[in-house]
């Protein structure tokens, strides 16, 4: 599904935002993905606070900085949080109104994307070497590794088309 | 290559020494004020997950690094294991780490040595 087409093809700037060249199936499949990152978000299961980490790094992450990093995430967590839900809201609606994305939305889509990514880059701990074309057709997670893989795919193609202008 | 967190493993307990009254020092506090001067600089660390031209359009974007800039600090973070990015006062370098933490990039913040 990834490699049909040219990452520089299904993300086109036009004087009237950026079209995204993807099917209904595809579209859909990035909407739900971007409401279970605003589940897992608002969520208070610890579980999937695990499955977050990579979405609230350390600030200060030398131990003598222990307690300025304690009040970083007292204080950050939440404006963190509230950033990632905005930028899910506006390409929700963007992709509700015809799958153009204007300047802000394009940024959230890509914030969006790159979250998605990291939830599940730490769900199948993917290393340096991580190739999502030798993973095997029995791998219990070869689902996750193909969305994985479209979800890199769609991330480099809109970083490519927002640099191309 | 994954976790640059070794230094100060997080929900680490730390012990507080209890706080003493000041005894009268009669030299100037010299670490003090040289710990006072010493500016924050802001460090991105190697991940597995970032692609390298999203972390360049980061750079570019929340900093305003001209694309050779922001290519050169990427290849630094990819080859090194991490790069210096930004530095500045502690509230200059905070705002930095959580605009980069918004963009999902593994941000630090220390003060220089």
């Amino acid at each position: 599904m990834a490699r049909r087409k040219k990452p520089r093809h299904v993300v086109e700037p036009t004087t009237g935002g950026y079209v995204l060249h993807l099917d209904a199936e595809e579209i859909d499949l990035v909407v739900r993905l971007l409401g279970e990152l605003r589940s897992l978000l608002l969520s208070d299961d610890p579980a999937h606070h695990d499955l977050l980490r990579r979405l609230f790094p350390p600030a200060y992450h030398l131990a003598d900085d222990a307690e300025a990093e304690a009040e970083y995430q007292r204080l950050m967590r939440e404006d963190l949080v509230a950033s990632r839900l905005e930028g899910i809201a506006m390409v929700e609606t963007s992709l509700r109104a015809g799958a153009v994305l204007d300047d802000a939305a394009v940024q959230g889509f890509m914030q969006s994307l790159n979250g998605v990514r990291l939830v599940l880059g730490t769900l199948l701990d993917v290393s340096e070497q991580h190739d999502p074309s030798r993973v095997r057709d029995d791998d219990p997670m070869v689902g996750e590794h193909q969305l994985y893989a479209f979800l890199s795919y769609l991330l480099e193609a809109t970083v490519f088309a927002i640099t191309e202008l | 290559m994954a976790a640059p967190l070794a230094a100060g493993a997080a929900g680490q307990n730390v012990t507080v020494p209890p706080v003493t009254a000041p005894t009268r020092v009669d030299q100037p506090d010299v670490d003090e004020t040289t710990s006072l001067d010493r500016p924050w600089i802001v460090l991105v660390w190697n991940d597995p997950i970032n692609l390298m031209s999203y972390v360049t359009m980061v750079l570019q974007k929340v900093f305003g690094y001209s694309l050779e800039k922001a290519t050169a600090l990427m290849l630094d973070v990819h080859h090194k294991g991490r790069a210096v990015v930004s530095s500045g006062t502690r509230e200059k370098a905070e705002i930095d780490v959580f605009r980069l933490h918004e963009h999902g990039l593994w941000a630090t913040m220390q003060q220089d040595d």
